[in-house]
């Protein structure tokens, strides 16, 4: 129990000790920040890993302390099937953020301040799927807010015409917190029903009057649907991914969102029945595909390339909240699967688009091109992820697709599954809209340039790229094709976690 | 109640003593700035202890001492009581006068008239502390006067600007109307009961003593800010010098006064309790919305202590209405938690301005390059102003939403969603301080790093930890803060 104990106090502690080094001596450790921050990462990766398997033993590994007694309010961390997905998404996706900024990012005086944040932002999100209690939860709710928020205001790059960072800054905290306010009266609401915060008690079962319990859910499902960027509520998101610098928005885009997935699975799923949850599903379901299509056609409508992408993040937190809606094992299943490869694909993407725009140091489609043939293995990897965000069998999307539709199926309402599955044309013309745009056809900038002699003449040069840059989105485009082929591990995890939602009717 | 316990009049004798010893050293012996402060600093201290042994002074009843003169309805005598509430508002006040003393100790050298300064400080707090431990009116009268001709001179302090003059004028003639006002309701009340003790239900009131009643409200109400009597509080906590808006806002006595006067006249408790649920929608409405059109920091935290101010009369207020002690409790937690805030909040501006000048927030740009320690006690007052978990506004405002739902009315939850909106609507100015603290200068070369001085340094850090302590470990405050208000 103890080894146990000590990897879950890493996979908080090892970030946390490093960031505060990081802030109380940033010049002395400046030269090592990025290594101390990407070691950081790893250990807390490591540790979620070297507690699978305790949960395979059928063990819930937890710290437990008295916080505030006289309130019944507990510190306690623990992980359990549910949180497992969540917390080790969260900590690969850090863990390659961190390398990838390695390449992007200046090692200059503030890099200290910059990996420190970026490590405070994964604790944030770390601690909220490890937090066994509603206050803890919400104070890493919090701190996962403020860490993005601080690194948009001071690390962002507005550009030209947009708005401002400081402005997108602002809209990002105040529209999270309004959803953070919802959760937190659900929250409290559950807390005057039970007089404890912690999970297990809301498990156990509580008693609210009819109307009561559906202001929670509805409450909740609102609150986590603002961090889930869900059409209309997604306002925040597109500056904010697009102003935040690269690492920022990976975070951002493959583990943040998820969490409010996290939290939906977490509260209204796990506390209450199915006969409760029943109101809900259609609106859910509605919801998703109104996020799914408008997300869609937002990306096909927009030139800023990294924006295209921040626009299909709304689209596809549609799937997953499509897929939550349904209410079926199949589609409860298949919505945190694609959580889990959403991250990779989203992930890989955007450092696509980051080294695009590292090489062209332009963002508008407009005025890029023919990049094949000047980045071949960045065109192999976005050509991966591009065909996995289509859901092109065998690769990784597609099984987690297969379970969302599946699910739709299963519920009556197969009208609105049979628009899922037609809506996801949409993704098919956007992705490759953007694939063929960036890396196929000419560069704009060279067939105007005639004086070099004919363009056909001409060898483009190759780009030299970073290999910390490269690395991640490599091994992420390899990731993509190994998890589509051999989903199983992760079936494995997912179904652990089942029979702990809507009252353990799986 | 035997009033022979001699330890109540201790703090008095320390910090009156303690005025006239410092004024008497400051001209006899030493000006030197960093002695005054220590001096001052070790009378709040000493008095703080002094009303803190009181506290646990064994016994159920409350220690009182005082002279009494028999047969004459208690004119001319003097009653004081250390009950509960009274530990807990004075020490509050003593607490934070220890820290602007320390403060002042390098704040005040450029205003060079220490010995005004330093017992005109101790003053002010002497009269609170008699307001809150006063067992009559015609003391409180005094005590309150006494409080607020202190509160008059400090807040005009730097006579040489004309600003800080127009803000003390402006608050000289309304604190006079307040504390006539007042004068005038204890009058009125007299009239009526003939007795001047404070723990006199009024069975049946007469005109006279609602109208008594009525002008003990408004002229505490103007002392405590409750719209529409707040219009002093802007011009005078945004123009005296950072550590007096310190104390000010720590001093929650006419506040606490006024609910416990009219509750031991036997008003009754539903109703004060609906009174101040209206008061404090309107209180968070006015003071988050004035406070989105201030450019002038310290007049922006005044606006947001008139909202948050407003929290603590909803928590109350519903706390009385519905009979929910532990509301009321909620209510002064915040109180406790918003003084420490807010103090932090005031003495961090105040070293900014201290080496840059700046006064909107506009100038704060910078601020983490040029004062990083500083940087971040402001960040983690505003923080805790906003609610950020787990500094004490959020933990206030935890245990005030849990307590408040137990009424489970319509109205509470009515005026929980404009709490909340409330608080969504402060971020509006919370979040442009915090990002003026941290973004860079427009111009390339930043001036470098000020080496600031341990006298402001020690209360900053000091008062953080405290916001981040309240926050984490609540437990003994939560404790402290109950029963101070018995009804």
């Amino acid at each position: 129990m103890a080894l146990e104990t000590l990897a879950l106090l890493l996979v908080l502690g090892a970030p946390l000790v490093t960031t505060l080094a990081l802030f109380s001596f940033p010049r002395r450790l400046q030269p090592m920040a990025r290594w101390l921050a990407g070691g950081a990462a790893a250990l807390s990766l490591a540790a979620m890993f070297a507690l699978i398997p305790a949960l395979r033993r059928g063990d819930v590994p937890a710290i437990a302390l008295n916080w505030m007694p006289a309130a019944g309010i507990q510190f306690d961390l623990h992980i359990d099937w549910l949180t497992l997905p969540f917390a080790i998404t969260e900590g690969a996706v850090t863990l390659l953020a961190i390398i990838y900024a390695w390449g992007s990012e200046a090692n200059d005086e503030r890099a200290p301040y910059f990996y420190g944040l970026l490590l405070l932002f994964a604790v944030g999100m770390a601690g909220t799927t490890l937090a066994d209690g509603m206050v803890l939860f919400y104070t890493f709710w919090e701190l996962m807010l403020l860490a993005s928020c601080a690194l948009i205001l001071v690390w962002g790059h507005a550009s030209g015409s947009g708005p401002s960072r400081r402005a997108v800054a602002l809209k990002y905290f105040i529209f999270t917190h309004l959803g953070s306010l919802m959760v937190l009266v659900s929250l409290v609401i559950l807390y005057d029903a039970t007089g404890t915060d912690r999970f297990s008690a809301l498990r156990a079962g509580v008693t609210l009057a009819p109307g009561m319990a559906t202001t929670v859910i509805a409450l909740f499902l609102l609150g986590f649907c603002v961090k889930m960027a869900i059409f209309p509520l997604h306002i925040w998101l597109p500056d904010a991914h697009t102003v935040a610098p690269m690492p920022v928005t990976i975070m951002l885009a493959a583990a943040m969102l998820s969490m409010g997935a996290y939290g939906i699975l977490r509260f209204p799923m796990s506390i209450f029945t199915m006969e409760q949850m029943q109101p809900f599903a259609v609106p859910m379901m509605i919801l998703g595909i109104l996020s799914e299509i408008y997300g869609a056609l937002m990306a096909l409508a927009e030139r800023d390339i990294k924006r295209i992408i921040a626009y299909s993040s709304v689209s596809q937190m549609g799937y997953i909240l499509y897929g939550m809606g349904t209410l079926t094992y199949n589609g409860i299943a298949g919505a945190t699967l694609h959580v889990i490869y959403h991250a990779i694909v989203k992930a890989l993407l955007f450092m696509v688009v980051g080294l695009v725009v590292y090489v062209t140091g332009k963002r508008n489609i407009d005025e890029v091109g023919g990049l094949a043939r000047r980045m071949p293995v960045v065109t192999a990897c976005a050509a991966i992820g591009i065909m996995a965000i289509i859901a092109v069998p065998p690769l990784c999307v597609f099984d987690s697709e297969w379970m969302i539709f599946a699910g739709g199926l299963e519920t009556p309402y197969v009208t609105l599954s049979v628009i899922t599955i037609f809506g996801s044309l949409l993704t098919v013309a956007y992705a490759l809209w953007f694939g063929s745009r960036i890396f196929l056809g000419k560069d704009p900038a060279e067939t105007t340039d005639t004086t070099l002699g004919p363009v056909s003449d001409r060898a483009p040069a190759r780009a030299k790229l970073p290999l910390a840059m490269v690395a991640p989105s490599v091994l992420l485009a390899a990731l993509a094709i190994i998890e589509g082929v051999f989903p199983a591990p992760l079936f494995d995890w997912v179904a652990h976690e089942l029979p702990m939602l809507l009252g353990g009717r799986w | 109640m035997s009033p022979d316990h001699t330890g109540v009049v201790l703090p008095f004798i320390i910090l009156v003593g303690g005025a006239f010893a410092i004024y008497l050293i400051a001209r006899l012996v030493t000006s030197r700035n960093e002695w005054l402060a220590v001096l001052t600093a070790m009378v709040f201290g000493a008095a703080l202890g002094a009303l803190l042994a009181l506290g646990r002074a064994p016994g159920s009843a409350a220690p009182t001492w005082g002279t009494t003169m028999a047969g004459v309805s208690g004119m001319g005598s003097v009653i004081l009581q250390a009950d509960h509430g009274a530990v807990f508002v004075g020490s509050i006040a003593l607490a934070m006068g220890l820290c602007v003393a320390v403060y002042s100790g390098r704040y005040l050298s450029l205003d060079h008239r220490y010995r005004t300064y330093y017992p005109l400080l101790l003053l002010m707090v002497t009269g609170l502390l008699g307001m809150v431990m006063t067992t009559d009116l015609f003391n409180l009268y005094l005590f309150t006067e006494l409080m607020s001709i202190a509160a008059y001179v400090l807040v005009a302090f730097r006579r040489r600007t004309d600003t800080s003059i127009e803000a003390g004028f402006k608050y000289l003639i309304m604190g006079t109307v307040g504390t006539l006002t007042l004068l005038m309701g204890i009058t009125l009340i007299y009239r009526e009961t003939g007795v001047l003790t404070i723990p006199q239900p009024i069975v049946a009131p007469g005109v006279w003593a609602r109208a008594g009643l009525a002008c003990i409200w408004v002229g505490l109400g103007i002392k405590s800010a409750i719209v529409p009597l707040h219009t002093w509080q802007p011009d005078a906590y945004g123009r005296a010098p950072s550590s007096v808006s310190a104390l000010l806002s720590s001093m929650i006595g006419p506040f606490y006064v006024l609910l416990k006067l009219t509750l031991a006249l036997g008003f009754p408790a539903r109703d004060l309790g609906l009174g101040l649920m209206v008061c404090a929608m309107v209180n968070m409405l006015l003071g988050n919305g004035m406070a989105l059109m201030q450019t002038h920091t310290k007049r922006l935290l005044a606006y947001s202590s008139i909202a948050q101010l407003g929290y603590v009369m909803f928590s109350v207020g519903v706390g009385l209405r519905y009979e929910l002690p532990e509301a009321v409790q909620a209510g002064f937690f915040l109180l406790a938690a918003h003084a420490a805030m807010k103090g932090l909040a005031f003495l961090s501006k105040g070293v900014c301005h201290f080496y840059d000048h700046t006064t909107l927030v506009e100038q704060l740009r910078g601020t983490f390059r040029r004062l990083p320690v500083v940087a971040v006690t402001f960040s983690i007052a505003i923080m805790g102003l906003i609610g950020i978990p787990p500094l004490a506004g959020f933990t206030g405002k935890w245990f005030i939403l849990t307590e408040v739902w137990r009424a489970a009315d319509g109205w509470v939850y009515a005026g929980s969603v404009v709490f909340l909106l409330n608080t969504l609507l402060s971020l509006g100015y919370y979040l442009p301080i915090l990002a003026m603290l941290f973004s860079p200068l427009p111009t390339p070369d930043t001036p470098p790093p000020v080496q600031v001085s341990r006298w402001m340094i020690v209360p900053l850090v000091a008062l953080a930890l405290l916001v981040i302590v309240i926050g984490v470990y609540p437990g003994p405050l939560w404790r402290w803060a109950g029963n101070v208000l018995t009804f």
